[in-house]
């Protein structure tokens, strides 16, 4: 049983974080899947794009003892301060990570059987049931996991846990739909006000992210829009009234809008990543005044 | 069947009725801003700490009038005390007596009790009389907007000093008192003259800590027990850390405790006479007739104190009379007069009214200060003992909620005017000058019902008002307690202070029951002083007796016993010779066990000093037992008598064992002797395996298998074997894991712990994990801490919890504190309080302390002003604070 596990059993999860309190309702154990079919330039987790596992190295933790370099197969190791890993030559096989004294070398990304994340979601389950918590699905997009989560899912539910969703919805419907009985809510991002824009910065366009959410909207489906805010991108009066608009015309009446969080350009020299820093901030944003745009154009906006 | 709807409608009654008052008190604005609580308050704050003389004086001025000292003894203890008190300033600089000298000492005391010819009896008898000679000559004082009066000391805020106990301890540090860098205290310069050549010449051959090494036959005890790296005893200071009967003093009064006392007499007297007419066994006859004799002694000087007690009352009646009179203002002339009235009936009579039954509680306390320790003397289930005063009051129309609230918070505010004294070496275990008195609100009735009632609330919103470092706060939570009072509760603690705290009626109950008390005693749990789950009224439970450095323990196991150079373990062979982590483990109980029988070997010759020569006749009539026995609470008169004894330092040697396990013999990195000699250097030398250790070795808190196995493993071990020890009182010493700041003053005497912790850190506090090492959060180190044995602990644990405000806003906030509180509840967790501080605002206070004179934290099991806290104490608060920012999936 263990030697050959087949790959449905297996998902990569690149972070697990308990007592989550802004994802969800409760407390909440969050589950950070690696892979995802957008690419936003801000994505506040470069390290969930790619699928497979990858190395990230903390330059300000390292002392330059380079037991890594002795750990290492494939001459991966640079001895450049700024730069450690040679990303051309390295197969995130893991070996520095583990003999790091200072985790200055980590490996994102650890594999699971659905049973090993279920007992990590069942060390908290009297506080889930205490408080009327229970996990959220992050990433990434959990969604492309989707073999492994009806097996984990059905697993969860045998536990009676409560599940949310946290998705960008860029995937075909018929995905999500054989997950849907398990989850109890979607917290559902759209980001952008139109196709355009999507591709520009995402990489893909709206359309399956639209066709999506009136499918979930025909089913009733208990869903809360949320919008990241992004400055000058989906921020001013014309962006907003167009996002409205396309939100408008198939429904929806209200959304959270989610404040900028510009930590994740701290990440971004330690991963072999194509996003860039934007230096973006949000102080230039008036939450209040773009809360009154949403209104305006009949969505409530809930911050 | 006639019976059964009336009954059901009648409870539904009670729940609608319940339901209401909630509704009414739920909410922290519930009750307006009171502005004399609000002014009583600032004067709190405002006063100076002031040492206290006036018992010493007192006492000295009674004894050296009615205690002859024949002339040889005068003429030895003149030159004694000077040679004794060079010993005892040596001893503060770290140069400790010579075995010679406490031969010398012991032979002296031996020779000065001889020639007193005072016999157990007749000492008991002097110090009621001293009591009564204290309460009757002691200064009375209501200051201005008090609705509740009573001086514990003889300042605003005071700290007693006790020749008679431990004081003469202090007599190093009494020139620099109010310089000193941690808790200074403002002292005269004419108390300076009077401790030095009246009142310590008396007594530092007659004190407690004088006669303690009489009771002991290890001449290192001493010396072992002032140095304080192995372990911690406290009651030399004193007796303290007990709940006195206030129920029964409530309904009895003064008098008729005294009318008890009385009929216990004359029994007595009779058992003597009829022992005398039945001829026979001359030398069985002479035993019992010395046995009953000695109750006689204890029945008179119960009587003593009693009566002084009533008198005590009469001239509280009186004085606020005159003072009434000399008073203008119309409306304080009548507050007084009120006072004076109420002085009338109690303390002498049972209470007639809530207003009279809040103010005989404390001017209870208040004398019991004049008597013994100021520490961790608690007030026990005030809402359950004072409801049926203010039920009736609120039925008569004699009473509002509002007026209640305004008379409890002055009550409050009374009971945060008393500091302890501790000499500079004490004040590293117990920095923040915090008493330690426990209120303790909700739990369970007799019959499992819910406990809480309208007052629950309403004290709740007294402290609110007040909102001084003491006294303590206590919760007790079980699943029926209603969501309300939790969600009033939540909001007081979300406003600042650490306080209240919460306790698990569903753990502590059957773990008291395991460890002998009864159902009933057990359900009826309060908490005495930190942390300590007790029972209340009819218990010395000597709480705060010891604390026992574990991680000692495991330095003595890997050193063959040694610290240093000074063998003070056993010999239970070099690292070299542990093949296996069953033959460390074996080694670690070794060393605790020998350090439990060393450390209780010194906490027995306390309490039997304590018998002989200081007897408390006035706690020995406020708890139950001891009246009905003829015996002294010293003498084990009480009818529970445990002795708490704490071990500090859990976290360090979980996570020691733990490092051990994976890189000695499972990754087989390095050999265990070689890993003992890198720590003995303060891993200067191997630097990156500390770095190993720390990042790559899971840590207690962080709910990993086998951090979690020896969590439970080392809790159960010392529990189980503290558990084996009796003291001299017929009691078992009961183990607890709380550790106030003891954790600060045993890591800055030990060097490194294979954890990974460097020497001087300070250990883990209570049963937290060590500071900055719960990486994933509070659900996680909460999981891990409900892995501590919870079956046999019997006086208290601690787990601080910190959380950061940002994310407790609001009614969400509150449902993620209970959810936080009842998920570790329901998995077996016993206690938990919470930090909740901007750690900003903590770096400004550290370098602006004039800012915050108000500011409380909640220090490892007790709340203390952060002005009054040693500064690696704040440096440590604002880590652990920062820490949670930065690190924790919370922030």
């Amino acid at each position: 049983m263990t030697s050959n596990v087949i790959d449905k059993d297996i998902a990569t999860i690149f972070d697990i974080q308990r007592f989550s309190v802004h994802d969800g309702p409760g407390i909440r154990t969050l589950i950070f899947f690696k892979g995802c079919s957008l690419q936003c330039a801000w994505c506040q987790n470069p390290e969930s794009i790619r699928p497979q596992k990858e190395m990230a190295f903390y330059e300000d933790r390292c002392i330059g003892c380079y037991k890594c370099e002795d750990a290492c197969s494939y001459g991966a190791i640079l001895k450049d301060i700024h730069q450690r890993i040679d990303w051309g030559k390295c197969t995130a096989c893991g070996d520095c990570a583990e003999v790091c004294p200072e985790n200055a070398i980590r490996i994102v990304g650890k594999s699971y059987s659905a049973q090993e994340l279920l007992e990590e979601c069942l060390k908290d389950k009297t506080f889930y049931d205490a408080s009327g918590g229970g996990i959220t699905l992050s990433g990434g997009e959990p969604v492309l996991h989707v073999s492994f989560l009806e097996r984990f899912l059905s697993m969860v539910k045998e536990n009676t846990i409560s599940v949310l969703l946290e998705t960008a919805g860029n995937y075909p419907f018929s995905l999500l739909e054989s997950i849907l009985s398990f989850i109890d809510c979607i917290y559902y991002d759209y980001k952008l006000p139109g196709s355009d824009e999507y591709r520009q910065y995402t990489g893909s366009d709206n359309k399956r992210i639209i066709e999506n959410i009136k499918r979930l909207l025909s089913l009733s489906f208990p869903l809360d829009i949320r919008i990241p805010l992004i400055p000058g991108i989906n921020t001013t009066p014309e962006q907003i009234a167009q996002m409205c608009e396309t939100l408008s015309n198939i429904g929806i009446k209200e959304v959270h809008l989610l404040k900028y969080n510009f930590l994740w350009e701290a990440k971004i020299p330690r991963l072999n990543t194509k996003q860039r820093v934007m230096n973006l901030s949000d102080n230039i944003l008036d939450y209040d005044k773009i809360k009154e745009y949403f209104n305006m154009h009949s969505i409530k906006a809930l911050l | 069947m006639h019976e059964g709807p009336k009954s059901s409608s009648m409870a539904m009654d009670h729940t609608s009725q319940k339901k209401e008052v909630s509704q009414k008190f739920k909410s922290l604005g519930s009750i307006p801003v009171n502005s004399r609580l609000k002014a009583l308050r600032e004067d709190i704050l405002n006063s100076q700490y002031h040492i206290c003389t006036q018992k010493a004086l007192l006492l000295t001025e009674y004894f050296r009038k009615h205690v002859k000292i024949d002339p040889l003894t005068r003429a030895l203890s003149a030159i004694h005390y000077k040679a004794y008190v060079r010993s005892i300033e040596k001893a503060s600089q770290q140069v400790y007596q010579k075995r010679w000298q406490v031969r010398l000492n012991n032979k002296l005391n031996a020779f000065y009790i001889v020639r007193e010819r005072l016999s157990k009896a007749q000492r008991r008898i002097e110090f009621a009389k001293a009591f009564r000679y204290i309460l009757e000559n002691m200064e009375l004082r209501a200051y201005e907007l008090e609705l509740i009066v009573g001086n514990p000391s003889s300042y605003r805020v005071g700290s007693p000093i006790h020749p008679d106990l431990g004081g003469l301890l202090m007599l190093p540090e009494i020139d620099m008192l109010d310089r000193r860098e941690q808790n200074p205290l403002d002292i005269e310069k004419e108390q300076i003259r009077a401790l030095r050549e009246e009142i310590f010449p008396y007594w530092f051959n007659r004190s407690v800590l004088a006669r303690i090494p009489l009771y002991s036959h290890n001449p290192d005890l001493f010396n072992i027990m002032l140095e304080g790296s192995h372990f911690i005893l406290t009651q030399f200071a004193g007796i303290s850390h007990v709940t006195p009967d206030y129920p029964t003093i409530l309904r009895l009064g003064f008098k008729g405790i005294r009318d008890r006392i009385l009929n216990k007499m004359d029994e007595v007297k009779s058992e003597i006479k009829s022992a005398r007419e039945v001829a026979g066994d001359p030398e069985a006859f002479r035993a019992k007739v010395m046995l009953l004799e000695d109750k006689l002694a204890f029945y008179e000087a119960s009587r003593i104190v009693a009566e002084a007690a009533i008198n005590y009352g009469r001239r509280w009646s009186a004085y606020l009379k005159t003072e009434a009179e000399k008073v203008k203002d119309d409306i304080r002339k009548a507050e007084l007069l009120e006072l004076s009235d109420i002085f009338k009936n109690i303390p002498e009579n049972p209470a007639s009214s809530f207003y009279e039954a809040v103010q005989c509680v404390f001017i209870t306390h208040a004398m019991l200060h004049q008597e013994s320790f100021q520490h961790g003397i608690s007030f026990g289930r005030m809402d359950q003992y004072l409801y049926d005063y203010y039920k009736q009051d609120i039925e008569n129309g004699k009473i509002t909620p509002e007026k209640a609230v305004e008379i409890l918070g002055c009550f409050v505010g009374k009971a945060g005017e008393l500091l302890p004294l501790f000499f500079n070496r004490a004040t590293e275990y117990f920095s923040g000058l915090s008493s330690a008195s426990g209120i303790t609100l909700g739990g369970k009735n007799e019959d499992g019902s819910d406990a809480v009632n309208e007052l629950s609330y309403l004290i709740l919103l007294a402290y609110d008002q007040i909102r001084l470092r003491q006294p303590n706060f206590h919760i007790r939570v079980h699943p029926e307690a209603p969501p309300e009072f939790l969600e009033l509760s939540y909001e007081v603690l979300k406003k600042g202070g650490g306080l209240p705290a919460f306790f698990n009626d569903e753990t502590i109950v059957p773990a008291m029951v395991r460890t002998g008390f009864s159902e009933e005693d057990a359900i009826d749990y309060s908490i005495v002083g930190c942390v300590e789950w007790g029972c209340p009224n009819k218990s010395f439970p000597a709480a705060g007796a010891g604390f026992i450095n574990l991680a000692m323990a495991l330095h003595l196991a890997l050193h063959n016993g040694y610290f240093g150079d000074y063998k003070i373990g056993q010999q239970t062979g070099l690292p070299e010779t542990f093949k296996s982590m069953e033959d460390l483990l074996s080694a670690y109980k070794t060393q605790l066990v020998h350090m439990l029988s060393l450390a209780t070997e010194g906490n027995d010759a306390i309490e039997m000093a304590h018998a002989y020569h200081r007897p408390t006749p006035f706690l020995s009539i406020i708890i139950d037992g001891c009246i009905d026995s003829g015996e002294e609470i010293n003498d084990g008169g009480a009818i529970y008598n445990t002795t708490g004894f704490q071990g500090i330092g859990i976290a360090d040697v979980v996570d020691s064992l733990t490092a051990i396990e994976q890189i000695v013999f499972n990754e087989n990195k390095i050999s265990l002797k070689d890993f003992t000699e890198i720590i003995d250097d303060n891993f200067s030398k191997d630097q990156e395996l500390r770095d190993y250790i720390v990042n790559k070795v899971p840590k207690y808190g962080e709910n990993t298998g086998s951090a979690d196995r020896y969590a439970g493993l080392i809790s159960e071990v010392y529990a189980e074997e503290i558990l084996k020890f009796s003291n001299p009182r017929g009691g078992k010493y009961a183990p607890g894991f709380w550790s106030m700041t003891t954790h600060q003053g045993f890591g800055r005497r030990m060097g490194a712990l294979p954890s990974g912790r460097l020497a001087g850190v300070p250990l883990a506090n209570g049963i937290s994990p060590c500071n900055g090492w719960d990486r994933k959060g509070p659900t996680a180190s909460m999981v891990a801490a409900s892995h501590i044995n919870n079956s046999l602990i019997t006086n208290g644990y601690a787990l601080n919890q910190k959380l950061n405000l940002d994310y407790l806003n609001g009614t969400e906030g509150n449902m993620l504190l209970d959810g936080l509180i009842r998920g570790y509840f329901d998995m077996g967790g016993m206690q938990v309080q919470f930090n909740i501080v901007d750690p900003q605002i903590l770096i400004d206070a550290k370098k602006h302390p004039e800012r915050y004179p108000d500011l409380v934290v909640r220090v490892s099991g007790y709340s203390a002003y952060f002005n009054d806290l040693t500064e690696s104490m704040k440096e440590e608060l604002i880590d652990r604070t920062l820490h949670c920012l930065e690190n924790c999936s919370c922030g």
